[in-house]
């Protein structure tokens, strides 16, 4: 019999031109939250957090929420894991933090992907590693940050 | 990406933990057996099943490297060391640190159970008052200030921290 399990997952919604909304859900047997994030995407910024506690042990827990907003305005590059551990997940709510960096890294290996995808539909022997050197070129900010190997 | 970890014991003092993540890049799983009472790492498989740019390297070594590693403090330097860095896989370090917490948090689930069911307090809060209430009662404010002296849950989340 399982003691334990947690489940993770995390869509993204394309609206438009340059607006992506993240969506995340965790479930485990202890906790359960969601959170919405909205991204511009050209500029790789966070526009806009909104987070739900759903089941937690603590009165401490929902108080949290309060927080999360802080990382609107926050951009997503190297240094965003540090901010979000550090200013979220401490101040916050550590399992939520890592909702949310779970989030941005989802988006930003989604875009590549989507990417990824058109361009081998207009050229089945596209060097892929080439593809992703172009890719970094214009997003050097996400080359650690999309954690690809 | 989806991303799923459970946690079983298969035998009186082992756990088995499994811990899969999936999107359109990469799909790899990690299983481990950890051994109670050192929570030393006793089998480890790290699988990468789809990998579509080919980045990940072979981890053949990383498995046998994890075995004795013990699930407590410096494990995230180690495995690190271990499974990623530049010659490694950062993914799939995640994956085995991911692992390891999920059997930190199959351990404290009884203490935190036996928390709320000896100290909880009904809990009051606007989510309280929707159709489908999903917190009756909380951990009290005096029970997490005891439990937040356990080593196992010191300063682990903000709830517990700086108590």
């Amino acid at each position: 019999m399982l003691e334990y399990s947690r489940m993770k997952s995390i869509g993204i919604q394309v609206q438009g031109e340059d607006r992506r909304v993240v969506s995340g859900v965790l479930e485990d047997e202890l906790y359960a939250m969601q959170c919405e994030i909205i991204v511009n995407w050209p500029t790789l910024t966070i526009e806009r957090v909104q987070t739900r506690m759903k089941r937690f042990t603590t009165a401490r827990c929902p108080l949290a929420q309060v927080v999360f907003p802080t990382a609107e305005g926050w951009k997503i590059d190297s240094q965003l894991e540090g901010k979000i551990k550090k200013e979220l997940g401490r101040q916050g709510c550590r399992h939520m933090a890592i909702l949310i960096l779970d989030c941005c890294r989802s988006l930003a290996r989604a875009e590549f992907a989507r990417e990824l995808r058109a361009a081998v539909e207009q050229d089945s022997h596209l060097d892929r590693k080439e593809f992703l050197g172009d890719f970094l070129g214009r997003h050097s900010e996400l080359t650690q940050f999309m954690r690809l190997q | 990406m989806n991303h799923l970890t459970t946690v079983e014991m298969i035998e009186p003092t082992l756990w088995r933990i499994v811990a899969r993540s999936d999107d359109n890049l990469f799909s790899g799983e990690v299983l481990l057996d950890v051994k109670l009472p050192a929570l030393d790492i006793r089998h480890a498989r790290l699988n990468v099943k789809h990998d579509i740019l080919g980045l990940t390297p072979d981890l053949s070594s990383a498995e046998g490297q994890l075995i004795g590693v013990r699930v407590g403090p410096g494990m995230t330097k180690i495995v690190r060391g271990v499974v990623g860095g530049q010659e490694g896989s950062e993914r799939m370090a995640e994956l085995v640190l991911e692992a390891m917490e999920m059997l930190v948090n199959a351990l404290t689930v009884p203490e935190l159970r036996k928390a709320l069911n000896m100290g909880g307090t009904p809990f009051e809060y606007e989510e309280a008052t929707s159709r489908v209430p999903l917190n009756d009662v909380v951990i009290g404010e005096e029970t997490v200030r005891l439990m937040a002296a356990n080593p196992r849950l010191k300063d682990s989340c903000a709830a517990f921290l700086d108590l």
